[in-house]
């Protein structure tokens, strides 16, 4: 019990945060649409960590709920360095992209 | 017969060591040599234009596929026939060029791939036969579907229609299998010829070749 409201009092700093952050535009729509839609998610999913306990257990793992979420989450983080190397991968063309056509450009 | 028009496009990145001899022999043998300067910090750019040719020069490192490509455009654009892929580093004989040419002057093929492994036998080191290029071999198998008999040669030419094609899109030393994979994917026609390699250090690595595999997948993933 302790440990879930020491999350949410986590989940909800960085919420402040969020609010803040947006009010002061540093952060765009989208970003802020994002992390509010992700804290939000793992507010509902600490509260209703009973419930998902007795799900995992009703799907057969042998885990906690927590556990669970634990390995969701690191998934979710794979899918997103992946999408970040993709990303990557896309600047380093344009930059070749771009470095090409200065190059030519030069000789012209 | 029409002339055609051959430009000879090398990448160089830090070749100060090579670079003039490799200028100084392929120069008279073709219409216009032009050399991609790769970001080199060494006195590559100085000492290529010193001899009058022409440099690119991209500001910064992009790697060999790159400056490839750049030189192919450059190439392109300046009613190249025929362009041939020749290595800055001095391990290829500048007398060969006629020999990668000509099958495309006769119409015989669309692109020329060198290969160390018919008749002419360059020496190759132990590692390198037995173990690099065996594997290459297999990767390009999974890449490309077809398999040339020298997987991983530099030493190419091209017709102007097949550069046209040919965009090369992986900046670094990934490209070798990806030129390979769009020539079967454009059904140009292919022939190989002979070469002699002149082996030196500077070549590929087993780091690099793993490097290569890694850019391959991630070329994949990217279609």
């Amino acid at each position: 019990m302790f440990q879930q409201i020491l999350a949410l009092v986590i989940i909800a700093f960085f919420l402040i945060r969020l609010f803040w952050q947006k009010r002061k535009k540093q952060i765009g729509a989208n970003e802020f649409i994002f992390w509010l839609v992700f804290w939000c998610l793992a507010a509902i999913l600490i509260l209703s960590l009973k419930w998902i306990d007795k799900l995992v257990a009703d799907l057969g793992f042998s885990g906690m709920g927590i556990e669970v979420l634990l390995y969701l989450g690191i998934a979710v983080l794979f899918y997103f360095i992946f999408r970040l190397r993709l990303k990557l991968e896309k600047i380093e063309k344009n930059i070749t992209k771009i470095i090409r056509e200065m190059a030519i450009k030069d000789k012209e | 017969m029409i002339k055609n028009k051959i430009i000879v496009v090398t990448p160089a990145y830090n070749e100060e060591k090579t670079i003039v001899e490799v200028i100084n022999k392929v120069k008279p043998l073709v219409d216009e040599i032009v050399i991609v300067d790769d970001g080199s910090s060494d006195q590559t750019v100085q000492l290529a234009e010193q001899q009058g040719v022409t440099v690119l020069r991209h500001l910064i490192n992009r790697g060999q596929g790159a400056a490839l490509q750049t030189g192919n455009q450059y190439a392109l654009k300046n009613n190249a026939d025929i362009i041939v892929h020749f290595d800055a580093d001095g391990q290829f004989l500048a007398e060969e060029i006629k020999d990668i040419v000509q099958p495309l002057e006769q119409g015989e093929a669309e692109v020329v791939f060198g290969s160390r492994f018919l008749e002419k036998k360059s020496e190759i080191p132990w590692f390198k036969e037995k173990i690099i290029l065996p594997i290459g071999r297999i990767v390009n198998k999974f890449f490309v579907g077809k398999s040339l008999t020298d997987s991983q040669n530099g030493f190419r030419a091209l017709s102007r229609k097949a550069a046209e094609k040919i965009k090369i899109e992986n900046n670094e030393m990934a490209h070798n299998t990806e030129i390979q994979a769009k020539v079967f994917k454009n059904k140009l026609k292919v022939k190989e010829v002979p070469v002699t390699i002149i082996f030196n250090d500077f070549g590929q690595r087993f780091g690099g070749g793993i490097k290569i595999i890694k850019d391959l997948f991630l070329a994949k993933l990217m279609d």
